[in-house]
C-alpha cells in the first residue's frame, strides 16, 4: 500500500471510527497492534515507512515497568543512535523519583525509590502548542501529514525555548546536534512496549489524553 | 576525534590517594571486549601478587562493554571485578548489578572506571557526563543506601543513577553490597568502597551510544529477538501451565503468566498478566510474575507491577506493596527477585508464622529481610549467612563462641516463634559489625576457621558447601551432573552462570535438549536426564566450557547471563531453536565491524583464561587440580543406598569427578596434570605478557 493511500484510508472519519470499534475496549485499552493494522492491510513494511495517522499517544502508567524501552526505541528510530536522554517519551528522568525529584518524603512518592509507580510522560500535540508558539525562528511546524507537530531540523537553532516554554519540559536539544528534539507520533514506542502501557490515540479525545498520561 | 560505535571509547582512572581524575583509551582492552574483560585485566596487570582486598594496592573496577546502553534487550549489567574479601586468598571475584547505572555510565561517555588508592574522608564521586568530580561525602556517611541514593540524587538531579554502600560495606563487611536503584545489587565488593572512604558513585549521562549500523537495522534485530528467540525469565521457553497455543508446559517455568493471575496492587485495579503466547512483542512483560513464583500464591494481591533493568523487557523483579511492613518501622514498598528475597527466609531457618492470612509469613520475612539487607547493603553469600547462623546456634557452638551477655541479648525467642521481627536485630548485627556474631559477615571460610566448623557443616548436604574456599553451589550438580560441578569449581565465589541451568529449566523435552546439545558439542551425550546421569564424556567438558565462555562473553559485552543466550527458542515453528550467533549479530549492526558467534567465543575464552591466570597468582600455586577445584564430600556422599550413575541420584563420583577436571582442562588447553594455563595456550589467546609475568613468578606448569 502506497504512502498516500494509506493516508486517505485513514482520512476517512468512518475508518477511523471503525478503527477505535474494532478494538473494542474504549480509550484506556486501546492499543496498536500489528493484528488490527493487518486488517487494514498494512504490512510489516508499510509500519516502518508510514508515520500513524493523526493521533496522539498516550500511556496507561499502571502497566509501565520502567523498561526504558520506548526511550531506546525512539531515539533508533528518529536518530539513529541510542540517547534516552532526547528521548520524546520520558521515563527514565523520572525513574527513581518521578517528576518531581527526590522529597524528604521520597519513600511514598512516585518513583523506584518511592511508592514504585512509574511516570512516563508524553508530549500532548497541544492544540495550541506552547513549544511552537514560543519558538523564535517558527521551527516547529504542524505536519501536513500526520497534524503532529515536528521540529523542522534545518531551521532550529537549538535555543531550548521550546523546552522552557512546554510546561511538561518535553523537547530536548540533543548537545551532539544542537536540534530540538520532540515526539512526531510516529508509534515506534508502542510497538516496542512490553506490556502495552502505551497507545496512539486519536486526536479528538486529547481531552482524555491529559487524563491518561498524567503528570 | 573519530566517532566511536558501541564503546564509548575512554574510561575513567580515579586514584583516590592523590585525588586525582585522568581519562584513558579503551581501544587497548579491546581483544578482551569489556566489563569482566577489561576488569581482569586491570587486576592482573595492576595489582601486585600478595595484595589483599582491603589493601591499599587492591583496585576496583566497574565495567560495561560494547552492547551496554545498545539498547540490546537485557543489556544494562555492571560488572564490578575486585579481590574478593569472602574468598580465604582474596583470590579475584567479580559481582554484577542490574538496574541504571550501567546504561547512565555509556551514555556519559565511559566504558569503565578504574577506582585506586584510598581516600582519607568519605568523599563520593560524581559523574556528570565530561565533569568528574570526588565529593565529600560527609554528610551520607553513616546512612543507609536509600537516603544516600535519594540524597545525592538531589545534588546531582533526578535522571542521575547512583551506585552506593550501605553501612555494611563502610565498615568493611565482607559480605556487603554495592547497590544502584532499589534492589540491584552486587555482591562481596561494598567493604572495597568501605575501605577506600568511597561510598558511592553517582553518574549522569545524556550523549549517545553510536551505532555504525542503521537504526532501522537495529530495531529490526531487537524485534526478531522479541518476536522469535525470548521467553521469559531465564530464557524458560514454556508456560508453566498448559495453555492452548503451547505444545508443551513445565511447571518449574517461569514463564508464569495466565488467565486470572494478576498485578493486584496496579495502580487502578488488577492487571492480568494472561496469555502472553510466543511471539506478543507486547506482552513479554507480563509473562514472568515473579511474585508469586518466589513468595507464593499471598503476594498476588500485594503486586504493584514487576520491574527489572534497563533496557530488559523481561521484569524478573517484583515490586510488592505491603502496608503492614510499616508495624516493622519499614517503608510499605519493597522489590526484589531470587536470592534477595530467599536470603532472609534462610535466616529464619525454624520457619515463618503466618502474619496476616495462613501461608503469608513466607512473603513477610523475605519483604522485611531484603528490605532491611537492601538498605544495610548487607550480601548474604548466595544465601550461606543463613546456614551458617543455623549451624552456629543447633550445633551449640554459639553457646561456647559468643560472650555470655551477647548471646542472652540476642532474640532467639523471636527466631524460635517464626517471627520476622528478628531480622530487624540480625541484619542490623551484621552490618554495624556488632560482637562476635558479626563475623558471620565474614563468610563461610572465615567463619568455619574462627568457630571451628568441622565435618559437619562441610559436608552437610542440607547446607550445599561446595567449595572448602566457602561458597555454595550455584547451579551445581544438580544441573547435569558433572557438567554443572565442573562450571561451580571455576570461580572464586559461587558460580554466578546461568548459561546452562537455563537450557535445562528451559522447560523443554529433554530429547528437544540432547539435539540442541548435539549441535552445540557435536553429541547428545553432552547432556543427561535429570538425575540420571552417565559418567564422564568429551562432549560434557565441550559443554562446560561453552557454558562458561558464554558468560564470560555476557559479562563482557555487557548482557545479562540470566537471559543470554538464545539458546532455544518458544516457537514450535523453529523447532524450539534460538540463535547462539545473536551477539555476534548486534555486535557487527552496533560496531560496524565483522563479528562472528566463533571470534566472540575465543574472546571469551582468552577472558576465562585470564581469570584463571590471576587465580594462579592471586593463590601463589600452579596446583589448581587440588588447591581450587575441589569439592565437599556431600557431592559424592549423598544418597548412600543408591550407587553414582544409576536413576534417582544426582550424586557425583570422585574417580569420575577427576577424569571430568582432566577433560575440562584438555578442552582448555590448560595443563592437564594441574589445570593451570599453560605457556602454549596463553601466547594462542594473545596473552603472551600474562605468561611472562607468571613466568618471573614462578608460576607456568612444567
Ligand atoms: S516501553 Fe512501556 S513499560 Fe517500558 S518504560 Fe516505556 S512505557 Fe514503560
Ligand atoms: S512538546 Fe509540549 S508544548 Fe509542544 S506539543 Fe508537546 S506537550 Fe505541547
Ligand atoms: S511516538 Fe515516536 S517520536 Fe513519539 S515518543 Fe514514541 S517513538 Fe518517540
Amino acid at each position: 500500500m502506497s504512502k498516500d493511500l494509506v493516508k486517505k484510508v485513514f482520512d476517512k472519519e468512518t475508518t477511523r471510527r471503525e478503527f477505535l470499534k474494532l478494538t473494542g475496549k474504549g480509550i484506556a485499552g486501546f492499543a496498536v497492534t500489528s493484528s488490527i493494522l493487518s486488517m487494514f492491510g498494512f504490512g510489516e513494511e508499510a509500519m516502518a515507512a508510514t508515520a500513524l495517522p493523526e493521533g496522539l499517544l498516550v500511556v496507561d502508567r499502571s502497566k509501565c515497568t520502567g523498561c526504558q524501552r520506548c526511550e531506546i526505541t525512539c531515539t533508533l528510530q528518529n536518530d539513529g543512535k541510542i540517547q534516552p536522554f532526547i528521548s520524546r517519551i520520558k521515563v527514565s528522568e523520572n525513574y527513581n523519583f518521578g517528576t518531581s525529584g527526590p522529597k524528604m518524603n521520597y519513600q511514598y512518592e512516585d518513583g523506584q525509590m518511592g511508592n514504585l509507580k512509574m511516570a512516563p510522560v508524553t508530549c500532548k500535540q497541544c492544540r495550541e502548542p506552547f513549544c511552537a508558539n514560543a519558538c523564535p525562528k517558527n521551527a516547529i511546524v504542524a505536519d501536513p501529514n500526520t497534524g503532529a507537530r515536528v521540529v523542522v531540523k534545518d531551521k532550529c537553532v537549538g535555543c531550548g525555548t521550546c523546552a522552557e516554554a512546554c510546561p511538561w519540559s518535553l523537547p530536548t536539544i540533543d548537545p551532539e546536534t544542537n536540534k530540538a528534539t520532540k515526539c512526531v507520533t510516529c508509534g515506534a514506542c508502542v510497538k516496542a512496549c512490553p506490556t502495552k502501557a502505551l497507545s496512539i490515540i486519536s486526536w479528538e479525545d486529547i481531552s482524555k489524553a491529559h487524563f491518561f498520561s498524567k503528570r | 576525534m573519530n566517532k566511536s560505535y558501541g564503546w564509548a571509547g575512554k574510561l575513567l582512572r580515579v586514584n583516590l590517594t592523590a585525588g586525582k581524575i585522568t581519562t584513558e583509551p579503551t581501544s587497548k582492552y579491546k581483544d578482551f571486549i569489556g566489563g569482566m574483560g577489561i576488569g581482569y585485566k586491570v587486576i592482573f596487570d595492576e595489582v601486585p601478587a600478595g595484595t589483599k582486598a582491603f589493601d591499599e594496592a587492591n583496585k576496583i573496577v566497574f565495567a560495561v562493554g560494547p552492547l551496554t546502553g545498545s539498547g540490546a534487550p537485557s543489556s544494562s549489567r555492571t560488572n564490578i571485578t575486585s579481590l574478593f574479601p569472602s574468598n580465604p586468598y582474596n583470590a579475584v571475584g567479580d559481582s554484577h548489578m542490574g538496574g541504571n547505572f550501567a546504561a547512565q555510565l555509556k551514555y556519559a561517555g565511559y566504558d569503565a572506571i578504574i577506582i585506586e588508592g584510598k581516600s582519607n574522608r568519605p568523599v563520593w564521586l560524581k559523574i556528570d557526563n565530561d565533569k568528574v568530580t570526588l565529593e565529600d561525602a560527609s554528610k551520607v556517611w553513616g546512612k543507609g543506601i536509600k537516603d544516600t541514593t535519594a540524597q545525592l540524587a538531589s545534588v546531582m538531579g533526578k535522571d542521575s543513577s547512583i551506585a552506593a554502600i550501605g553501612q555494611a560495606g563502610e565498615n568493611m563487611v565482607n559480605l556487603s553490597v554495592i547497590m544502584n536503584g532499589l534492589s540491584h545489587s552486587a555482591g562481596g565488593h561494598g567493604g572495597i568502597l568501605g575501605s577506600k572512604m568511597l561510598k558511592a558513585i553517582g553518574v549522569r549521562g545524556n550523549r549517545a551510544v553510536n551505532i555504525a549500523g542503521k537504526g532501522r537495522e537495529l530495531l529490526k534485530l531487537n524485534n526478531y529477538m522479541m518476536k522469535d528467540l525470548i521467553g521469559a525469565n531465564n530464557q524458560h521457553v514454556v508456560p508453566s501451565t498448559p495453555q492452548p497455543w503451547a505444545e508443551f508446559s513445565h511447571k518449574g517455568s517461569r514463564w508464569t503468566a495466565r488467565e486470572g493471575l494478576t498485578w493486584g496492587a496496579a495502580e487502578g485495579g488488577p492487571i492480568e498478566t494472561g496469555i502472553a503466547a510466543a511471539g506478543d512483542v507486547n506482552r513479554v512483560g507480563y509473562r514472568t510474575m515473579k511474585a508469586t513464583f518466589d513468595l507464593g500464591p499471598s503476594a498476588e494481591k500485594y503486586t504493584v507491577r514487576m520491574g527489572g533493568c534497563q533496557s530488559c523487557p523481561i521484569r524478573c523483579m517484583s515490586q510488592l506493596r505491603i502496608p503492614k511492613l510499616e508495624e516493622y518501622g519499614l517503608s510499605p514498598y519493597v522489590a526484589n527477585s531470587c536470592m534477595g528475597y530467599f536470603s532472609p527466609q534462610r535466616v529464619m531457618f525454624k520457619g515463618n508464622k503466618d502474619i496476616e492470612e495462613k501461608g503469608d509469613g513466607k512473603m513477610f520475612a523475605a519483604a522485611i529481610g531484603a528490605s532491611l539487607a537492601d538498605d544495610y547493603g548487607v550480601w548474604c553469600n548466595y544465601g550461606l549467612l543463613g546456614t551458617d547462623l543455623k549451624h552456629g546456634y543447633e550445633s551449640g557452638i554459639f553457646k561456647k563462641v559468643l560472650p555470655a551477655d551477647e548471646y542472652n541479648s540476642i532474640p532467639w525467642n523471636l527466631l524460635e516463634e517464626k517471627d520476622p521481627a528478628f531480622l530487624i536485630d540480625f541484619y542490623r548485627r551484621i552490618a554495624f559489625k556488632e560482637g562476635e556474631l558479626a563475623h558471620l559477615g565474614d563468610g563461610a571460610y572465615w567463619v568455619a576457621k574462627r568457630w571451628d566448623f568441622g565435618d559437619d557443616y562441610w559436608n552437610n548436604v542440607k547446607y550445599g558447601l561446595w567449595s572448602k574456599l566457602g561458597f555454595p553451589k550455584h547451579h551445581s550438580n544438580e544441573t547435569n551432573g558433572q557438567v554443572g560441578s565442573l562450571i561451580s569449581c571455576m570461580f572464586n565465589r559461587d558460580a554466578q552462570s546461568h548459561t546452562l541451568v537455563n537450557l535445562v529449566g528451559s522447560g523443554l523435552p529433554i530429547e528437544i535438549q540432547k539435539e540442541v546439545v548435539a549441535e552445540i558439542v557435536g553429541s547428545p551425550d553432552g547432556i543427561d536426564p535429570q538425575l540420571n546421569y552417565t559418567p564422564m564424556n568429551e562432549y560434557k567438558a565441550r559443554l562446560a566450557k561453552w557454558a562458561i565462555i558464554k558468560n564470560c562473553l555476557h559479562d563482557s559485552l555487557t548482557l545479562c547471563n540470566w537471559m543470554w543466550p538464545m539458546t532455544v527458542s518458544p516457537h514450535k515453528s523453529r523447532n524450539y531453536r534460538g540463535d547462539l550467533a545473536l551477539e555476534s549479530k548486534f555486535m557487527t549492526v552496533v560496531t560496524g565491524e565483522n563479528y562472528t558467534e566463533q571470534s566472540l567465543d575465543l574472546a571469551a575464552e582468552r577472558i576465562f583464561t585470564l581469570h584463571r591466570a590471576l587465580t594462579v597468582k592471586n593463590m601463589n600455586t600452579v596446583d589448581m587440580r587440588n588447591e581450587h577445584d575441589g569439592m565437599t564430600d556431600w557431592v559424592f556422599d549423598k544418597d548412600p543406598d543408591i550407587k553414582a550413575f544409576t536413576p534417582g541420584t544426582d550424586k557425583m563420583d570422585r574417580e569420575d569427578m577427576q577424569v571430568a577436571l582432566t577433560m575440562f582442562y584438555k578442552e582448555m588447553g590448560w595443563d592437564e596434570k594441574t589445570g593451570a594455563p599453560t605457556r602454549a595456550t596463553l601466547e594462542r589467546l594473545g596473552l603472551g605478557d600474562v605468561a611472562n609475568q607468571l613466568a618471573k613468578l614462578n608460576l607456568l606448569p612444567a
